[in-house]
């Protein structure tokens, strides 16, 4: 198998990731619950988690790392923490259901800085004019998850900077392969998830907090046990219960996987196949391509005479594993008018080689062909 | 022999701590805080020897860590708090 689908979960890991899941899960205890070696040891890997994550995405305190389920784990967090019922909430027009939903649920009125596809600078405006108006928090995405898009988070965190507005950052399809910077930004939040870009296994997550957060759970902690109150303090504050320790163990080993390896040199790899692919693609008639600049190492594209779902079957029956569909993010397809239909998406990680890139174009090409064709026929 | 305990107020203090203490060349051991002195219920601490409190210290409040108490531990094993 061909596996592109990458932007949902890497598949391949760096073979460190599974040897560490596995041991953890017959030597390493629960962390902060006990004395002895095996609960030692588990607080051990979570500390070097923390300090490791903490060094890669510009945390000042390895204890403002919180290990989360997933990135929507995270997101919930932060969301549930500034925002009320009422709050207005400015995001941008490529957030995943992971930050609308939650919105929903918090009761936020929700506002969009609509922008056109892989344009930064009508992004930033488009952020800058909303923020004329005042707002509880601004959330956007580092990268699209359906098209690729990278969005200008800098400038847009500077901007929320300069009008103080807490700003939470999904950095979902960025962490591993872009800058991420907790401090620079000054965000008050980043999600991420351990399995995407940080080749750690599913369900684990990390959040980044810049901020006061509020628990979404609430629980033993190994600490202030005489207290019913949740602990003032990270990372006791958001960890209530018994942790994923062998997940930590193996999203340890995926991020010292990325600082030896750099997100500069993954990013250039992955955005080198998205281009030789896109290349290919493009010259297939009647496909149409989501491309331009600012893309990191994900793809969409739609056929004239195939539905996405089917075309991403029949890869499937091609050896070719893609996703197809809205992506659980309808509001990025209805920025770049693709909600009726949806895309396929192709998505790459540091472990695809460009001839896994060529492949999948000749199997759209193929299949294409056949359908044209019949219809022809 | 006589230690100092240095109580943290959570696990990833005290690893913070010990942390910080070892790039200054001072060891110091994480472990669970005796229950006789750890009032709010569990809580750890970092163990480090009589002569090295003074410079542990000084290294933590340079660093921002500031120990919430500090108790000196016995030969015989008795606990008794520490004037900061």
């Amino acid at each position: 198998m061909i596996y592109l689908d990458n932007a949902a979960t890497t598949l391949q890991k760096p073979p460190s990731v599974p040897r560490a899941t596995a041991f953890a899960m017959t030597h390493l205890a629960s962390p902060g619950r006990g004395g002895y070696p095996a609960s030692a040891e588990a607080a051990q890997v979570m500390f070097q988690l923390r300090e490791e994550a903490a060094s890669l995405f510009g945390v000042p305190n390895p204890e403002q790392v919180i290990l989360t389920g997933n990135a929507t784990h995270g997101l919930n967090i932060a969301i549930h923490t500034l925002v009320r019922p009422g709050d207005p909430v400015l995001i941008s027009g490529y957030e995943h259901n992971a930050v609308t939903r939650p919105l929903r649920a918090a009761g936020a009125r929700i506002f969009v800085a609509r922008s056109p596809l892989f344009h930064q600078d009508a992004a930033v405006e488009a952020f800058a004019e909303a923020l004329h108006n005042p707002v509880a928090a601004v959330v956007c995405t580092m990268v699209s998850n359906v098209f690729g898009f990278i969005l200008p988070i800098d400038r847009i965190a500077a901007l929320c900077r300069e009008k103080g507005v807490p700003l939470i950052v999904d950095a979902s399809q960025g962490a591993g392969a872009l800058p991420v910077d907790l401090t620079g930004w000054g965000a008050s939040f980043v999600a991420m998830p351990g399995h995407k870009g940080l080749y750690g296994p599913q369900g684990t997550g990390l959040l980044l907090c810049g901020g006061e957060p509020a628990p979404l759970l609430y629980g033993g902690t190994g600490s202030l046990s005489r207290q019913q109150e949740m602990p003032d303090f990270l990372p006791d504050r958001l960890e209530a219960g018994t942790h994923n320790v062998c997940g930590a163990a193996g999203l340890l080993e995926g991020i010292r996987f990325i600082r030896r390896k750099t997100p500069e040199r993954i990013l250039r790899h992955e955005m080198h196949l998205t281009r030789r692919l896109a290349k290919a693609l493009q010259n297939l008639p009647g496909v149409s391509v989501y491309q331009g600049a600012n893309m990191a190492g994900v793809l969409s594209i739609t056929a004239e005479h195939m539905d996405p779902e089917t075309l991403g079957q029949r890869l499937t029956g091609q050896g070719i594993a893609v996703r197809a569909g809205l992506h659980c993010a309808p509001l990025a397809h209805q920025t770049a008018g693709t909600l009726e239909t949806g895309t396929v998406r192709f998505s790459f990680s540091a472990f695809n080689r460009p001839e896994e890139a060529d492949a999948a174009a000749s199997a759209v090409g193929r299949i294409l062909h056949t359908c044209a064709g019949r219809h022809a026929g | 022999m006589v230690h100092y305990l240095i109580l943290c107020r959570s696990l990833t203090y005290a690893q913070r701590t010990a942390r910080i203490l070892e790039r200054g060349g001072i060891a110091g051991t994480v472990m669970r805080t005796p229950g006789r002195i750890a009032k709010d219920g569990c809580g750890y601490c970092v163990r480090v020897g009589e002569r090295r409190l003074a410079d542990a210290l000084v290294l933590l409040r340079r660093e921002g860590l500031p120990p919430k108490q500090v108790f000196v531990q016995s030969a015989a094993g008795e606990y008794s708090e520490a004037a900061l």
